[in-house]
């Protein structure tokens, strides 16, 4: 059993690797998607710069600091309640710069009481050309001010902080999204092509005559097609690494996801084309669902950014889950969540593919 | 040689109100080339595929080398090689590693460099599948229906779509399987290739069986006896033939008389000798298994290209559903 999955294996890559313009689309497209949306989203231009500011210290001395920035025309600025979670705030907002006055930041303009320093935190996305704009800017009201209040003296000191670090920024949060979208569309689009490709040209009726079964078949097409995806993701990896300065780690709980969403969509390929004969209009039906879940599951802009109704669809594509686990795992390291998404996309996996091996006979009554 | 490889008896096979195969029987003995002969949708197919476990019976019972195809299909599976209809390799493997990648699935498996030389294929052992012609896909697919060296070889029209050199060519492959020992089940609805090739052939019309025996049996039994024609007779030969012969058939300038007995002959050569007229040439024809399918069913057997594939659409609808 184990051999003739691993022929049948060895049969498509071999084939695979013959069609040369498969095998550049296969690898091309999310690299295209990666290069085309990393490069609108990194460079968002001249134009304002977008500054959120958190005012921790909420005095009438922070609050003038800040009317001040606002003042300036580039700056768009926008206040974050102190209430809010910052870190949380930056997922759900993916803002390049942020500021933070800090609670004691009033203390230091009481005149004389001595040299009370405080520090203002800006935390920039490195990736923005935007972002050391705003550096530069933050820093020269702090110099200003120093020399204000203490002739000179650094009583407020400016810190520049990474909002990488608090693992949050577009590319970061767009990867993880390709991954998961490459292990839908190449998965899926495979098993619709190869199975009504097989059907229609007599292959499936060659292998009913030789003792494979069904079974074994999936099994070598899921298997083979795990190989295409994981040559994808590590081409993704790399090419984020060296173009966005992205660091992603593959973790045990990012490849088990990929490995159930490739099982997963492998199989909702399968029961497209049980029920879509001719090669064409599968692969069409297969875009027709595929194309609307990559913008619907939060794939190039988070859910959390849709309006209510839009995010309640994203909640029940099993996509969805795919990129939140991979994003999780991946870039978050929130370990609990990630475990989470990924339980539900093992059980879409386990629905899907139970059901794609029942309702895909290749036996004829 | 005539231990019985394959017994069928009472096979039927409805598909819902539609009775495909309508209690079949026969037998075929080991060494033998048995074929199937009959017009598209007559149930060749259908009883071809049960035969190789590819579909289930409605009823009856079908024993291939002594096993029942309702239970022991893996264990059949192993044994016999199947060259299906409108068979297709991989496109993008090479002959060779197509029939290693077959062979793959059984248990037993032949080398395929010795397939290829059987088939004579050597020259295009690294060629991929995509750039084979008709003829020698064919032949490939043979070489793949060998790999596990079966005893059964079941061929379902090996020879539909192919021009007639290609033909030719898996006829060859035919007899020399033959001679190789192996039992052939061939399908087809080309008469001649049924006549040249099998030992013994079934004719199938509506899932029934309108004949069943040797070619020679089947024409003797149910053909129409041998013709005569005598092409451009002038008024002197059709007028002395007419008189003595008043069942002739004519036919532009020709004139066609069934050879009811062995004296036939020569009495239509000593009266056109008498009656001094003039003739181009005497001809004797054979009735063909078409004749015999014509006189049986009174419809040709061997449609027009345009029919058979629409009868090829209707089926592969069918086994759609």
């Amino acid at each position: 059993m184990a051999n003739r999955i691993l022929v049948a294996l060895k049969g498509e890559a071999k084939g695979f690797f013959r069609a040369k313009s498969t095998v550049f689309w296969t690898i091309a497209f999310p690299l295209l998607l990666i290069l085309l949306f990393g490069a609108i989203f990194s460079n968002t231009g001249a134009g304002k710069v977008d500054l959120y500011v958190q005012d921790l210290s909420d005095s009438q001395t922070s609050h003038s600091f800040v009317q001040h920035i606002a003042a300036i025309d580039s700056v768009n600025l926008i206040e974050i309640n102190k209430t809010i979670d910052l870190d949380q705030y930056i997922k759900d907002h993916s803002p390049t710069a942020v500021l933070v006055i800090p609670a004691n930041f009033a203390q230091a303009f009481v005149p004389g009481a001595g040299l009370n320093t405080t520090t203002l935190l800006v935390r920039l996305d490195p990736t923005q050309q935007s972002a050391s704009a705003v550096y530069s800017i933050v820093n020269g009201f702090a110099e200003q001010a120093n020399l204000a209040i203490a002739g000179g003296t650094n009583v407020i000191t400016t810190a520049r902080g990474d909002i990488t670090n608090t693992q949050f920024n577009y590319i970061d949060f767009f990867i993880p999204g390709v991954i998961a979208l490459t292990t839908m569309t190449t998965t899926a689009f495979w098993m619709v092509s190869v199975m009504t490709r097989y059907r229609n040209n007599g292959i499936f009726k060659k292998l009913t005559t030789t003792p494979i079964t069904r079974a074994e078949w999936l099994a070598s097409q899921i298997l083979w097609q795990l190989v295409v995806v994981f040559i994808s993701v590590g081409v993704i990896i790399i090419v984020g690494m060296l173009a966005f300065n992205t660091h992603m780690t593959l973790n045990a709980v990012a490849i088990v996801t990929i490995i159930l969403s490739s099982a997963a969509f492998s199989s909702m390929g399968m029961i497209i084309a049980r029920f879509i004969h001719d090669e064409e209009s599968a692969s069409a039906a297969a875009n027709a669902i595929t194309f609307p879940m990559m913008f619907l599951a939060g794939i190039f802009f988070p859910a959390s950014q849709f309006p209510s109704w839009l995010a309640s669809v994203a909640n029940v594509l099993p996509l969805t889950y795919v990129g939140n686990a991979l994003r999780d795992s991946m870039v978050y390291n929130n370990m609990s969540s990630a475990v989470g998404n990924m339980l539900v996309v093992a059980v879409f996996a386990i629905i899907l593919f139970v059901a794609g091996v029942l309702l895909s006979k290749w036996k004829t009554e | 040689m005539s231990d019985t490889v394959i017994e069928v008896e009472g096979l039927v096979k409805r598909y819902g109100d539609f009775t495909a195969v309508d209690g079949i029987n026969f037998t075929v003995n080991a060494g033998e080339v048995f074929s199937l002969l009959g017009p598209n949708g007559a149930g060749k197919t259908t009883t071809v595929e049960i035969m190789e476990c590819l579909r289930t019976l409605t009823g009856g019972t079908v024993h291939i080398l002594g096993m029942d195809v309702t239970k022991d299909a893996l264990k059949i599976k192993n044994r016999i090689g199947v060259l299906p209809q409108d068979f297709n390799a991989f496109d993008l493997l090479t002959v060779k590693e197509n029939i290693e990648y077959f062979g793959g699935m059984f248990d037993r498996q032949l080398p395929a460099d010795d397939l290829i030389k059987a088939m004579d294929l050597t020259d295009k052992r690294d060629e991929y599948f995509k750039n084979l012609s008709g003829g020698l896909k064919q032949r490939t697919g043979v070489a793949i229906s060998m790999v596990n060296d079966p005893e059964i070889i079941f061929l379902d029209e090996p020879t539909t779509g192919l021009d007639p050199r290609a033909r030719r060519d898996v006829w060859a492959v035919v007899k020399s399987l033959r001679e190789r020992g192996k039992t052939v089940i061939l399908t087809t609805h080309y008469m001649e290739e049924a006549e040249v090739l099998s030992d013994r052939l079934g004719i199938i019309d509506h899932g029934k069986f309108i004949a069943l025996g040797t070619p020679r049996q089947i024409i003797d039994t149910h053909g129409t006896g041998s013709r005569c024609i005598i092409s451009n007779c002038d008024n002197s030969c059709s007028t002395a033939l007419k008189g003595q012969w008043p069942t002739l058939e004519s036919k532009g300038g020709d004139i066609i008389i069934r050879l009811e007995n062995k004296n036939a002959l020569p009495e239509i050569i000593y009266a056109l000798d008498r009656s001094g007229g003039n003739y181009d040439q005497i001809q004797v024809t054979r009735p063909t298994l078409e004749d015999v399918f014509l006189a049986l069913t009174g419809k040709k057997l061997a449609a027009e290209e345009t029919e058979s594939n629409d009868g090829k659409k209707k089926r592969s609808k069918r086994r759609g559903d």
